[in-house]
């Protein structure tokens, strides 16, 4: 707190009447270096989890020739695609084209601003976060689309638009299933919803795993976890990549711009594993009384989600396109506003869980 | 000048600009990408007027969903910009007109609802105040008819389309997903005639 | 009624979660990886690496520049060029073997009448230019010396192992 005060005094002697505003941006800017740190090296190990994982599942060891256990594997690929040339393909339009990967990590990293990592830990608690996360990870579907276009080439073209089509597919029955959940925590803020999970009568009992919004939106919390597995473009929806059917929409895209199109993949993996947590698993709260709240519960959460991720790419074969779609549009939004339905009777009735 | 002051500027600006390029750029993608920055940049003085619901949701409806079917649609198209401006010398007076009028309507609507209100006639908005939570009780309460009056013209919307756009094609063999995800391994294999009798164990051909 | 049963069933993934079951008892199986450098996979006596020429007990060398091998190797990899030495015998002057071309089909080796060429259970040799890939006889013969024994021992199973 001194040190604090010290250093307004010595902003005022600088800076004078502008210093409150210098303040604001400066230590916002640390706040969001505190977030995006972490998170850019956990998007690099993340990638040396899954193949490790993968690997295993496969019955094979995954990288373990650069550095312990190849630890180092990530700072490795890292370096290899910092240093490979970006080719811009000929007729390219070339603002779009290197826009393109900024347009599709931004909002990966931007919804980061809203989420709570415990109580009160959150950059800016806004009131309708959730409805910002909504916005905000609703641009992302641009970097999609305008790779597509902006590589001059037909087959980046085709693979955007399949892309973008199921991209916005599956944000519309993510969309309704985060109503679903508003509705029954009444609030758009993160921090209430959370919260709000902390009541009812398993928390009572101690058992507070169970009063989590997972089991009483069952359908809903199916419907989301496979939507953010067809939101993030994995496998088994992995129309992007599909190695045997090579239209993906960064078909032309190499070194740094490739691997902005892997990092903003892997950051929205992560924050649709931790949306995930808040929204069903309850965040930051322990399953079980006897153990005190914290954030390494949400860390725990997430990483178990990740790896639930990992484990059915390692296991499912892809998805044909129009079974994709035909899921997103006839099975989970009907599934979902059915549920709405019942949630919002559920509600009104004497029944209701969540008074 | 106060940090939210600057804020504002910058994006009044790129409000400006943004609107300004949409009309004057040839490449229609580059006009709608220029539409977007300027839904931004609205949603952005939204926000910094406290009003976070219609800022949001400008993002969420326009950004996340018309532009990007916009833009599906420019790219499919591919129209030359040079039938454009042949079209535009043709139409010029007609869009003139409907300019101007359009100019006037916004006017007349703008200065009957601001000419004496100033910023001190905004209601007060503590810190509990939600901006969502106003508009939804708004919109089921004072304004409940014409919500539920826009959401069946919509819908009526939506009908049209899909009746417009669902012919089914007879000259095209397609399959049905729904149907083969339903079939069930025992459906699969129909079998012929006596069903031979296993094979012994011991002379069945056992790899190495 | 089955219809219903049907649709929850597909909802709650339990086909789904049947096959998660086997990768998931996959992630903790034993692994089937080799670590190459520090382990190596068992190669049969049969294996068909290096080349290499043999020479007899007392020195002289096996090959007596018949060609059958320049002549059966499908691949034309084999170059061979022929002289008389002191004592008047048939002896090759050049044995060369072009790696780049060689696909180690053996025929070399079932066509020799001496056994002189013989195929080695050596494999790893690698080098920096590409022309390097062309053994001459030279080398050839140095690692017949190297591996008589091995050469000798695997040419003794060779029945047994087929």
């Amino acid at each position: 707190m001194i040190a604090l005060g010290k250093l307004h005094e010595f902003g005022h002697g600088v800076f004078g009447a502008f210093w409150p505003s210098v303040f604001i941006v400066v230590s916002t800017l640390i706040k969001i270096a505190c977030i995006v740190a972490p998170l850019m090296l956990s998007v690099a190990y993340l990638t040396l989890l899954e193949r490790k994982t993968i690997g295993g599942m496969q019955a094979r060891l995954g990288p373990n020739r650069v550095g312990p256990f190849g630890l180092a594997q990530p700072l490795a690929d890292g370096l290899k695609l910092l240093f490979k040339e970006i080719v811009i393909p000929s007729g390219a339009d070339k603002a779009v084209f290197l826009a393109a990967p900024i347009f599709s990590i931004a909002p990966a990293l931007a919804a980061w601003a809203v989420i709570p990592f415990d109580e009160g830990i959150v950059l800016a608690d806004v009131n309708a976060a959730l409805l910002y996360l909504m916005a905000v990870t609703s641009i992302g579907v641009y970097g999609v689309i305008l790779a597509g276009w902006s590589s001059n080439s037909r087959y980046a073209f085709l693979g955007g638009m399949r892309s973008a089509a199921q991209l916005i597919s599956y944000e519309i029955a993510m969309g309704l299933a985060l109503i679903v959940v508003l509705m029954v925590s009444n609030s758009l803020s993160l921090g209430e919803i959370v919260k709000s999970q902390a009541r009812g009568v398993f928390a009572q009992a101690g058992f507070s795993v169970f009063s989590w919004n997972w089991l009483s939106l069952f359908p809903v919390f199916v419907v989301y976890m496979v939507s953010i597995v067809a939101e993030t473009n994995r496998a088994p929806f992995d129309m992007a990549e599909g190695e045997s059917e090579i239209i993906g929409f960064h078909l032309e895209y190499s070194g740094l711009a490739f691997a902005l199109f892997y990092m903003a993949e892997y950051a929205s993996m992560i924050l649709c594993a931790t949306l995930a947590a808040i929204l069903f698993l309850g965040g930051w709260l322990s399953p079980f009384s006897c153990f005190p709240n914290g954030f390494h519960w949400l860390f725990a959460k997430v990483f178990v989600i990740l790896v639930f991720f990992f484990w059915i790419r390692a296991t499912f074969p892809r998805y044909r396109y129009d079974q994709v779609m035909r899921l997103g549009w006839k099975v989970f939004i009907p599934v979902v506003l059915v549920w709405m339905a019942v949630v919002a009777a559920w509600m009104m009735s004497p029944l209701s869980v969540w008074k | 000048m106060e940090f939210k002051a600057f804020v504002f500027y910058f994006l009044a600006v790129t409000l400006i600009y943004a609107a300004a390029r949409v009309v004057t750029l040839r490449n229609p993608i580059h006009a709608a990408l220029h539409l977007v920055l300027a839904f931004f940049g609205a949603s952005g003085i939204w926000m910094l007027l406290g009003a976070e619901f219609p800022a949001i949701a400008l993002v969420l409806i326009y950004v996340g969903s018309v532009m990007v079917l916009f833009l599906f649609v420019v790219m499919m198209l591919d129209i030359g910009a040079d039938r454009w401006r042949e079209e535009f010398r043709k139409n010029v007076p007609s869009v003139l007109c409907v300019a101007s009028l359009m100019l006037i309507e916004m006017g007349c609507a703008l200065w009957l609802s601001f000419s004496g209100n100033t910023e001190a006639a905004l209601p007060p908005t503590g810190a509990g105040y939600s901006n969502v939570k106003m508009i939804g009780r708004l919109l089921f309460t004072q304004y409940a008819y014409p919500f539920e009056l826009a959401s069946v013209i919509l819908l009526a919307g939506i009908v049209a389309a899909v009746a417009l756009t669902l012919r089914s094609r007879r000259a095209t063999k397609s399959a049905d997903p729904s149907e083969q995800i339903s079939v069930k391994a025992s459906e699969r294999i129909r079998l012929v005639g006596e069903i031979p009798e296993q094979r012994n164990e011991n002379t069945a051909w056992k790899g190495n | 009624m089955a219809s219903m049963s049907d649709i929850f069933k597909s909802f709650m993934l339990r086909e789904l979660f049947g096959g998660m079951a086997v990768t998931g008892r996959a992630l903790f199986a034993p692994k089937a990886t080799v670590r190459y450098p520090e382990e190596k996979t068992p190669r049969s006596p049969r294996f068909r690496g290096l080349h290499a020429l043999r020479r007899n007990p007392d020195g002289t060398e096996r090959c007596v520049g018949c060609k059958l091998c320049e002549a059966t190797c499908p691949a034309m990899a084999i170059t061979i060029e022929i002289a008389p030495d002191e004592n008047g015998k048939r002896r090759t002057t050049r044995y060369d073997i072009d790696m780049r071309k060689c696909i180690f089909c053996g025929f070399c080796a079932e066509a020799c009448p001496v056994d002189a060429i013989v195929e080695t259970r050596f494999y790893e040799y690698c080098v920096e230019r590409p022309g390097d890939l062309v053994w001459t006889k030279d080398i050839l013969l140095e690692n017949g010396a190297l591996r008589e024994e091995e050469i000798v021992r695997d040419r003794e199973c060779d029945g047994e192992c087929a």
